[in-house]
Formats: structure tokens, sequence, C-alpha cells
């Protein structure tokens, strides 16, 4: 199963976030709870962590970059070696928690 | 000639300073046009005894009632008439008049006409003072009109918090235009305003210069130390209405009563019993105060108004 | 960079070239400002460059003036453009006419930053009031709309050698844009076409540039061409740019968040009158109640796309 990561609606009248920092590595396994990557708004920034497990496989966009929100940052599946289909048939979203700091 | 400086620390000076302020407002009260003024006939005092303790480096921001005040501080009759009048020898080339007159370069920053619009402005200069370590100090000076005002009271709360280099310093004449102070204002005393926010505050006769000078000094050796702000308040009688278009609300009695405590004459008098001064420098210290005010004021009349075009020059 | 990056970037610059620059305000020290936009500054340059105050308004606008006036350039922080006013004496009656009633003998270099704007926070906390400080001679009034905008404008207004009032708006601290690499200032009096259009000009500054914007697009698909103009200063206005638009497309909306009633608009539409006589015009403002904090209220009250869309097309039609 693959999943796909996008920017989450976390913090109201911010439409457009930017990459401040990876926690993975592309091949690394994530649990739930672990911190995936953080998100600066222009006020404060959104730690996303995993709700469920999952080995990142692809990252979209680097730190410093802009993203709106709704828009793909990475790709996640169930197994290590996976093949990643291009075209999102068969990607569901990756079930993360957010917390505003 | 140069106006007086009262920074003279002795007493001849500050005698002689009260007379030129006595004789200049004197003679501005009587002129057909002297326009819309706020004199401080006999309020003197205040003014001489404050600018005795003041230094060149140091700055002075007024109210309104600023004529006796800027002449204390020495800036030029001649210039100071020029100014009242709206001619361009004035510091202000006549666009100030009284109630906005600067002289920065001779540490009269400034007077404002609005009640308590200068005090803030003050405590800015004084901020920057501070920040310059220059030594230097500013003094601003409102009336009791102003004291119920809440730019006095944020900007003392401010000032100590920071520790500014500035001395409050109130001419307390006991009357608001028409309202006697203790109709509108609380305090038992008005430098109990200052001792709230913990500044060194003292209540003093105003009408002794040598008093006035003497606690004006004595507060400012803390301001200069770096102790922070200090507040002064000086009880005066103003001898005339409010301004020189305003009615007069005490009858003749009191008016009479008021006059006996002119500081000119207090002063004058232990001068004299003292045998610092006699009948004859008396009279040639007012003579000159004569002298000057006449010069000042032939200076003024024949300074020329601005041209009408100047009415868009300097808006910024 | 966020809108914030940007004010504070211009603020670090020019505070490093100029030690006699000093900032003030509440909440701009160690917290950083309420929009984080003074973020880093206090750690740089400390507490005697970069001070918090009391809430006191008037006093902090008083003393930001007298400083400035005495040799160090203030930036004076008003959180909410609401609370201006307490300090409109001081700003008004003194920081506006000291160059003049000294001819010239003293002036006050200082910044007040304020923000304007609805966002939720209610009738005392939602105000655009910059119409009220264009007609005040001695005043130069800015309201930029981009991240580029707050960064050039901010070092201008901190170079100018007489009063500056900055507004930011609340609205627009969410939305980033480019901003020029190297150190580089604008120049007061200048607007600037956002959007090229032929069928109407749309004047107008701060956030709304950005509902004007959005209902430029909407009105693209029904074959409505709209020339949007920031008009990014206030005072003085930048006449000449609206005029030519207007004398190109025949039509003038003026569009602000504040009252239509003496406000931005009015003061737009008539010199573009004097200067190239009839055409057809309207204006589009807040509605005439203050903004309620309540949600619906408030978008009841203020301009957005679709009602700004709908009176184009009335203009138009007309």
């Amino acid at each position: 199963m693959i999943y796909q990561l996008s920017v989450p609606a976390a913090v109201p009248s911010v439409e457009e976030i930017r990459i401040l920092e990876w926690h993975k590595v592309p091949g690394e396994q994530t649990e739930p709870g672990d911190v995936i990557v953080e998100f600066e708004t222009h006020k404060a920034v959104i730690e996303i962590r995993a709700a469920q497990p999952g080995v990142l496989r692809e990252i979209l966009a680097a730190a410093g970059d802009w993203r709106k929100v709704g828009v793909p940052v990475a790709y996640f599946s169930s197994l290590p070696d996976e093949e990643l289909s291009v075209g999102s048939e068969g990607t569901s979203p990756m079930s993360v928690e957010f917390e505003v700091t | 000639m140069t106006g007086i400086r009262s920074n003279e620390p002795d007493a001849i000076g500050r005698l002689r300073v009260m007379m030129l302020i006595r004789a200049f407002e004197t003679a501005l009260a009587m002129r057909r046009d002297h326009g819309f003024q706020l004199l401080s006939t006999g309020q003197e005092a205040v003014a001489a005894g404050l600018c005795a303790a003041l230094r060149d480096d140091d700055q002075m921001l007024t109210g309104g009632r600023s004529i006796g005040l800027a002449l204390a501080r020495g800036i030029d009759p001649r210039r100071l008439m020029a100014e009242l009048l709206g001619k361009v020898d004035g510091p202000n080339r006549g666009k100030g008049g009284r109630g906005h007159l600067a002289d920065p370069g001779a540490g009269f920053f400034g007077a404002h006409a609005v009640v308590g619009g200068n005090i803030s402005i003050a405590a800015g200069v004084a901020l920057a003072k501070k920040l310059d370590r220059d030594g230097g100090i500013v003094a601003v000076v409102f009336g009791d009109g102003a004291c119920g005002a809440g730019s006095l009271h944020e900007t003392l709360n401010i000032a100590a918090i920071w520790k500014l280099p500035l001395l409050f310093v109130c001419d307390n004449n006991q009357l608001s235009v028409s309202t006697p102070r203790a109709e509108v204002l609380a305090p038992k005393k008005l430098s109990d305003l200052g001792a709230a926010f913990g500044l060194s505050a003292q209540t003093v006769d105003g009408t002794d210069v040598e008093t006035v000078a003497q606690a004006a000094m004595a507060l400012l050796e803390g301001v200069r130390r770096g102790d922070g702000p200090a507040f002064l308040e000086c009880i005066s009688h103003r001898f005339a209405a409010h301004s020189t278009t305003a009615r007069e609300l005490r009858d003749a009695a009191e008016l009479a009563r008021i006059r006996g405590t002119c500081p000119i004459v207090r002063e004058a008098t232990r001068l004299r019993a003292a045998g610092v001064i006699d009948a004859d420098l008396h009279d040639a210290l007012e003579q000159d105060a004569l002298a000057d005010v006449s010069a000042a004021f032939a200076f003024a009349d024949a300074s020329p108004y601005p041209d009408a075009g100047e009415v868009l020059a300097d808006v910024g | 960079m966020f809108y914030r990056e940007a004010f504070a970037r211009a603020l670090r610059e020019e505070m490093t070239r100029s030690p006699r620059l000093i900032v003030i305000g509440q909440d701009v020290g160690a917290f950083g400002g309420s929009y984080r936009e003074f973020d880093g500054l206090y750690r740089q340059f400390g507490p005697e460059r970069v001070r918090d105050t009391p809430v006191a308004e008037g006093a902090t606008i008083g003393i930001g003036i007298g400083a400035a006036a005495a040799g160090y350039r203030t930036l004076v922080s008003i959180t909410y453009m609401d609370f201006m006013m307490l300090g409109l004496d001081a700003l008004v009656n003194y920081g506006a006419k000291l160059r003049y009633k000294t001819a010239g003998a003293l002036t006050s270099p200082v910044v007040v930053k304020t923000t304007a704007g609805a966002l939720g926070q209610g009738v005392a906390h939602s105000q655009c009031l910059e119409s009220w400080l264009m007609s005040v001679p001695g005043l130069t009034v800015v309201a930029p709309s981009t991240p580029a905008d707050a960064y050039g404008f901010l070092k201008a207004a901190l170079r100018a050698d007489g009063p500056v009032v900055y507004i930011d708006h609340k609205r627009l601290f969410p939305i980033p844009g480019d901003v020029p690499l190297e150190e580089s200032l604008l120049p007061f009096g200048q607007a600037l076409v956002r959007r090229a259009g032929t069928d109407v000009t749309i004047a107008t500054h701060s956030y709304m540039v950005r509902v004007a914007l959005d209902a430029a697009d909407q009105l693209e698909g029904i074959g409505i061409s709209c020339e949007v103009i920031d008009l990014r200063c206030l005072a003085p206005l930048d006449m000449a740019t609206v005029a030519d638009s207007v004398a190109r497309t025949g039509a003038l909306l003026t569009l602000e968040e504040g009252q239509t009633t003496c406000g931005v608009g009015a003061e737009v539409t008539a010199r573009v009158y004097e200067r190239i006589g009839a055409h057809r015009w309207a204006r589009v403002g807040a509605l005439r109640a203050p903004v309620s904090s309540n949600p619906v209220l408030e978008a009841a009250c203020l301009p957005n796309a679709e009602n700004v869309s709908e009176a184009v097309s009335r203009l138009l039609r007309k």
C-alpha cells in the first residue's frame, strides 16, 4: 500500500507553508508517534507525527521549499520494496497527527 | 546683546532675569498688537530658579506659558519678540509663536501649546540624552492644569522604569484657566504624583527664587548621577488672567493679596537687607531690564514678516 | 519569505547600518513581536535598542517622537491600529507639525508601525483607519501589501526625515512572497500595477489587493479584463499612475477594507476627476457598521472577491 503525505490544513488562514526540517530519510521505517517533518507557518511550527507505521520512500519537497495546503510532499509504503506507481490510484492518505508549537 | 544666561550661580543674576521677564511681559501686554499670550507675571522665580540649575548641554521643554522660561533659559529677547510678532527674525521665522517657540541650540528644545502634550516628548529627548551618555538632562515644565492628563502619568511611569534623566517641574499657580487646583486634582501635593512612581519629589515655595534654585539643583544631582527622574513642584501665583484674552475671575482684594507675594520684591528686599545690592544697583538693574525690552521690541518691530509664499515651506 | 521575515530583514539591516535606530513598543523584545516580526532583534541588538513598553500608547508614541527629534530615529510598534488613536495627539499635534512650527529647526524621523484589519478579533481590534491620516500635512502614510514591499518601504521609512505611519495587515502575515536579494529601497508616492487590464481600473491597497486580484481572476472568466493598481503609498498618492490607467479603461473602482465615507477611495476618485474629468466610478469598502468578531457578521461587513466582482459588473453595465 502506498501512502501520500500532504500538507494538512492545520492552522486557520494558512494556505502555504515552508518545509522546515525532515526528521526521516528515504528508506527509514516510521512508527506511530515518530516526528516525520516540521512545517513553518508565518507564526508557528507544525510538527507532523506518524499515526500509522510505514516506510518513507520519497521526499517531494526539500527543507526551505514552499508548498500549499493539500499538496503532496512525501510517499510512504507499508513494505520497504513495494513498487511506487506513478499516478495516485491506489494511494491512500498517510495518517498523521500534527501539533502546532 | 545676547540673552541673559541664568546659569550664573549668583543671586544678582537671578534677580536680573526676573526683572527682565517682568518688564518684557508687562510691556508686551500693553501693546495693542499683543496677540494671544499666556504670561507668567508673578511666577518669575520658578523660571529663574530652575534655569539657574541648568547647564548648557541640558534641554528644556515647556507648555504654552513659555515666555518667562525662554528668557530665563537665555533666548535672545530680540529674537523672542520677533517670534511673538510673527517676524522672520524669530528662532522659528515667526511660524511657531509663543506656543511653539523652539531654539534647541540654546537648550530650549521647545514650547508646545497642548496642555500636557510636551511631557512624553520630553521623555523621548531624555531617552536620547541617556543613550548619548553626554551627561545632559532634560527639564519639562508644565502647570497644575496638566496634572490630570494621562500623558503625565504614563510618562512618569516609563521615565521611572527606564531611569530617564528627566526633571518634571510643575509650576503650580493653582489655577487652570478658571479652575482652582483643589477642585479637580485629588493628591494632597502634586509632587505626590511623582512620589507614587518612586521619583525623588519635592514641593517648594515657588515665590522664592533661592528656594527654587536650591531645590532644583539638589534634585538634579540625582538625575545627573543616573538615579532616574525627579519631580519638583513649585507653588506660585499668577498675577493676571490665564491669557491676554481670558476673563479674570478673582476679585480686587484677592488680587492685591496675591501681588503681595511678588517674587521680585521679595528677592530684592532680601538682597538689599543682606547688603548684596544697594539702591543704586537695584535701580540700575531695573533700568537695564527696561532698556533690554525696549531694544527687543524695536528689533522685532523692524523685522519683516515672512512672504506669504512661505505658507507651504517646511511642511515635510 | 514570510511577510514578517521581510520586515525583520529590513529592520535588521537598518539597525546594523545606523546605531542610532531604536525600537520601542509592547512585546517587541524577547517575545519578538505579536506577529514575530521582531524575531531575533532583541538577541542581536539588546535591551538598550529594543525596548518593551507598558500598555501606554500615548506616551510610547510621544517618547518615540521626542527621541527621534533629538537624534535617535525610532520605530514605534503599535500592535493594533485601533490603539494608534491613543497617540494621535503626539503624532498629529506635535510630530506632524514639528518641522513646520520650528521652521525646520527640528524634525522627527519616527516610524509608527501598526497592524490594521479584521481577523475575528472584534469591534475594537479590527479597524482600518489609514484614511484618517492621509489628510494630515507632514505625515507620510504607507501600506505595503507584499513581503517585497514590506521590506522596501520599511527601509525607506527608516531613512525618511519626517514621521511615517507604516501600516501592515493581519491577513498579510501568512502570505509569503519573493523579496529582492540585494538591499534596496522603494520610493514613496509610487503605485504599482499588479495586473494589467483594459476594461476597468481597480485602485486598492493592503490586503484588499489580494481580494482585487481574486476578483480579477473571477471576472476574467466572464470576459472582463481588470487592471489592478496597488496604491502602496497613501500619502503621498501616486495619482499619475491611477489617472493614466483610468484614461485607458474608462472606469474606476476603488476598493478598501475601511469605510468609504471620507475614505481612501473618495480621495482617489476626486483626484482622478481633477486630472481627467468624467468617467465611470464606484467605491467599495466595508459596510457602515463596526466589524464584529462574529464570523457571519464580519464576513457580511467586509468586501470579498464575490462582491467586488459584482460591483465591477454593475459598474460596467451602467
